[in-house]
């Protein structure tokens, strides 16, 4: 039956198309490279991307060639209005270049490297006047040569289409593409990409600064060796994500300064020590669907960096610059995959605003989740569903306990700190002048109130946060003691002193004695609230006639 | 796929060579001690930057100027491929054309000043419109706006079709400047009859070319401050059959004079500098012999 239909289908198709009909019109080069990327920088991705299966493909091989220790890189640069991506990988053979002028035609395998689909290789066509493409691989002695002129195709697009005239991609692709070779050394292997005379309205992908920070966040590159937790971290992505091999990139500035990119993580962030979480795969045992880094900001609490409970935040000027690494971000063969918002619009269903506390990755390991084109999300199928699924269940849980434990801890600490910042003060003031009498009452029960806090509080997770708000307590418990005794104390009011400072007639002297005696005798079990009540009689009294 | 489109041109030749890797490098080493930091360097040096690459260890950043795009994208995959691309600042345009209006196609600029200037030219120096000469007084304007001393080297294809009407003009002129510059008038058949060697249409163009080109980049120099020290010229054989002229001079700015500064070299002493021949991979006795000008003091 099955074959019937297809029968079927394959007359009717015959009806409608010629065999020889193209399907595929000039303007949809022009659309597809213009459209698939909204933020140009994400041109530069497509070809180090490129760049970095060639790097994977030639150390794959490199072994059989001892001769050849050049250190495997991607180099960018910026020369005029050209931007030039290098690598010293793979390189293309004679088959190679004529394929350039395919597009969405490659033989890379999906799950194999970063990028497969063809397209990226022409990304720059979108907004240069050329696309220049070199490149040689190993035993090979010639330097092929590619040029798309892709300012003239976008014109000769434009000019038909004011003519009405729709061409055929293929000779419109043809016409302003050509290959040539020149002779070169065998020994050599390496591609130089030069998107060249790029549009005005495309610059920051000639801001050097920009590139670095860009390249940084979604490239396939390591932590700076600066950075204190970026060796603990690597080592653990070497360990668990198997195709974790993060490249070396460098980037020259128009300044002459040759920088290597780092992922953006540094000692300045003042990050806490990092943890590791698996997403095993439920169908395999002992396999991971993903391997995934966190930590959150911290500050010096008790001679140690600790996780503090807030959004992760970096130095900088606008709410957005300083939140912008809060939150995961998903990574693939190394690249970044969406924006720091995917995991949290992805995996969490509840308690949301926990999300951006933590910065970090989740590598995805699964070879089957595979990403979108523009690289905003994963293609929707059985992979992503369940790699979600099982990230669902495992990251938002535990960062969501770990975020309630760090603000556990926080604030326990905060109130510990608080209560010994007090009871430092009233230590002073008893070696000191001493405390007045009348005072004696409010500051019991402000320490009262402070101790049932941290009673409340008494169950920090954090051992040494715990041994702390001991030692604030017993520091307490001698403090009370020493308020308890009076000749830690200023004397009482004296009402014989105040009559004779306020030279006080005899019958308001005896109305006066009256008054406090009666007073006392109310207070006879409440002596703190007798002292609180007389100084402040003295001190009305004083202040109306002294 | 076609065969190979680019003309990779000009490479090199054991003459050519045995200047970069010897005489010159030598003499950018010095420049380099004396200065004490690496050379910013300015220059021509086609796609491959021989230049660049043997002088490295002496240079810092390099400008580097070219007007063909395939050889711009080679000279950038050189650059890569040598280690060297964060110091390379490439132009791009005709070198006549930067030099004058300051920017190159795209508008970028050269980052004046610089310590060392190569200008390997393809080409001779006079042109019917004399844009060459203008952008080289240019350069050397540029140079001491930023009070900035410097090496100048240039190599020259010796032309016979440089206009020999400007040339005649100008031994007339430095007849006149020396003759003008001596009290002693005995010395003027002496004038006149090195000027009428240079003017014989029989001797070889590399011999006029050498006065003239050390003359004027005196002239230029000194009126710019600099203190300018020519040295002889050198030729060899280039490809093609064709013959090559190099100059390598110094240019030491003088702060704080206003005036036209007077060189420690003499004209006397530029005009019987001589011609050196470069031959494979050294110098050899050349055939082109100038009569030297000698001033006897009268007894």
């Amino acid at each position: 039956m099955a074959s019937e239909v297809d029968e079927v289908k394959q007359n009717a198709v015959a009806d409608s198309v010629e065999d020889s009909e193209e399907l595929f019109y000039a303007a949809a080069v022009q659309i597809l490279s213009e459209d698939l990327y909204p933020r140009k920088l994400e041109i530069i991705r497509e070809y180090i991307q490129n760049a970095s299966d060639a790097l994977d493909d030639w150390m794959k091989i490199s072994d059989l060639i001892p001769s050849d220790r050049t250190e495997p890189q991607i180099k960018v640069s910026i020369q005029g209005k050209s931007v030039l991506i290098f690598d010293n990988g793979i390189g293309m053979t004679e088959e190679d270049i004529p394929k350039l002028k395919r597009i969405a035609y490659s033989e890379k395998r999906v799950g194999e490297e970063a990028g497969y689909k063809g397209i990226g290789r022409l990304a720059g066509i979108a907004v240069a006047e050329k696309l220049k493409i070199t490149s040689t691989s190993y035993g090979d002695p010639k330097l092929y040569h590619f040029e798309f002129r892709a300012a003239d195709m976008r014109k000769d697009i434009s000019d038909k289409k004011k003519q009405g005239v729709n061409e055929q991609a293929s000779p419109v692709i043809k016409r302003h593409t050509s290959t040539w070779w020149t002779d070169i050394d065998p020994a050599d292997h390496y591609t130089l990409v030069e998107i060249r005379n790029i549009k005005d309205s495309c610059d920051e992908l000639l801001d050097s600064d920009k590139l670095i920070e860009y390249i940084g966040d979604i490239g396939p590159v390591d932590f700076s060796p600066e950075f204190t937790h970026g060796a603990v971290i690597s080592e653990n992505l070497q360990r668990r994500v198997p195709d974790y091999s993060p490249k070396t990139i460098y980037l020259s500035r128009p300044d002459g300064k040759k920088i290597k990119v780092f992922k953006p993580y540094n000692n300045e962030m003042k990050i806490a020590a990092p943890q590791f979480m698996d997403i095993p795969d439920p169908n395999n045992a002992g396999e991971l669907l993903a391997y995934c880094w966190y930590t959150s900001n911290a500050e010096e609490i008790l001679g140690k960096m600790r996780p503090t409970g807030k959004i992760f935040q970096v130095e900088g000027d606008a709410v957005e610059e300083r939140r912008r690494f809060a939150g995961l971000v998903y990574k693939l063969f190394g690249f970044t995959v969406g924006d720091r918002s995917l995991p949290e619009r992805t995996l969490w269903t509840t308690a949301r605003a926990r999300a951006p506390w933590f910065t970090g990755e989740i590598h995805v390991v699964d070879k089957n989740v595979q990403p979108t084109t523009p690289r905003s999300d994963f293609i929707e199928n059985a992979a992503r569903v369940r790699f979600y699924a099982e990230a669902q269940k495992r990251i938002p849980p535990i960062l969501k306990n770990l975020a309630q434990e760090i603000s556990d801890n926080r604030k326990a600490f905060q109130d510990a700190k608080n209560i010994r910042q007090k009871l430092d003060k009233y230590k002073t003031q008893l070696e000191n002048a001493g405390i007045e009498r009348s005072d004696l009452k409010i500051i019991k029960e402000e320490l009262d109130r402070s101790f049932r806090k941290l009673n409340i509080r008494k169950n920090a997770t954090d051992k040494e946060i715990s041994a702390y708000q001991k030692d604030v307590r017993r520091f307490g418990e001698t403090i009370q003691t020493a308020l308890s005794d009076p000749k830690k104390l200023k004397p009482g009011y004296s009402v014989s002193d105040l009559v004779k400072e306020l030279d006080m007639p005899s019958k308001a002297r005896k109305v006066f004695q009256i008054v406090m005696d009666t007073l006392q005798a109310h207070y006879s079990k409440d002596k703190d609230e007798y002292d609180a009540i007389a100084g402040k009689i003295h001190k009305a009294l004083k202040d109306k006639y002294v | 796929m076609r065969s190979p489109k680019l003309d990779t041109g000009f490479d090199s030749n054991p003459s050519k060579d045995f200047l970069r890797r010897e005489y010159d490098k030598a003499i950018i080493s010095q420049w380099r001690a004396e200065l004490g930091k690496p050379l910013k360097y300015f220059g021509l040096p086609a796609w491959k930057m021989l230049d660049v690459i043997e002088w490295q260890q002496f240079i810092d950043r390099f400008t580097t100027i070219e007007r063909e795009e395939d050889q711009q994208h080679l000279m950038f995959l050189k650059a890569n491929v040598e280690n060297v691309e964060h110091r390379l600042h490439s132009l791009y345009g005709e070198f006549d054309d930067i030099l004058l209006n300051g920017r190159d196609t795209f508008g970028h600029r050269p980052e004046w000043p610089y310590e060392l200037v190569n200008l390997d030219y393809f080409g001779g120096f006079i042109y019917a419109d004399f844009s060459r000469p203008k952008a080289l007084r240019k350069l050397i304007e540029n140079q001491a706006i930023y009070e900035q001393s410097f090496l100048f080297i240039i190599t020259q294809q010796l032309r016979d079709r440089d206009t020999k009407k400007e040339k005649s003009g100008f031994l007339k002129d430095l007849g006149r400047s020396l003759k003008s510059g001596i009290l002693d008038s005995t010395v003027y058949p002496a004038v006149d009859e090195i000027i009428s060697w240079y003017e014989d249409a029989d001797i070889p163009d590399c011999a006029r070319q050498t006065l003239y080109m050390n003359y004027f980049l005196r002239d230029w120099g000194e009126a710019e401050h600099f203190d300018v020290a020519c040295r002889p010229a050198i030729i060899y054989p280039g490809t093609g059959g064709s013959w090559m002229i190099h100059f390598v001079t110094d240019f030491r700015f003088q702060s704080g004079i206003g005036h036209r500064v007077a060189s420690n070299q003499s004209l006397l002493e530029l005009i019987n500098l001589g011609l050196l021949e470069a031959r494979e991979k050294g110098f050899v006795p050349t055939r082109f012999v100038q009569p030297k000008l000698s001033i006897r003091k009268q007894t």
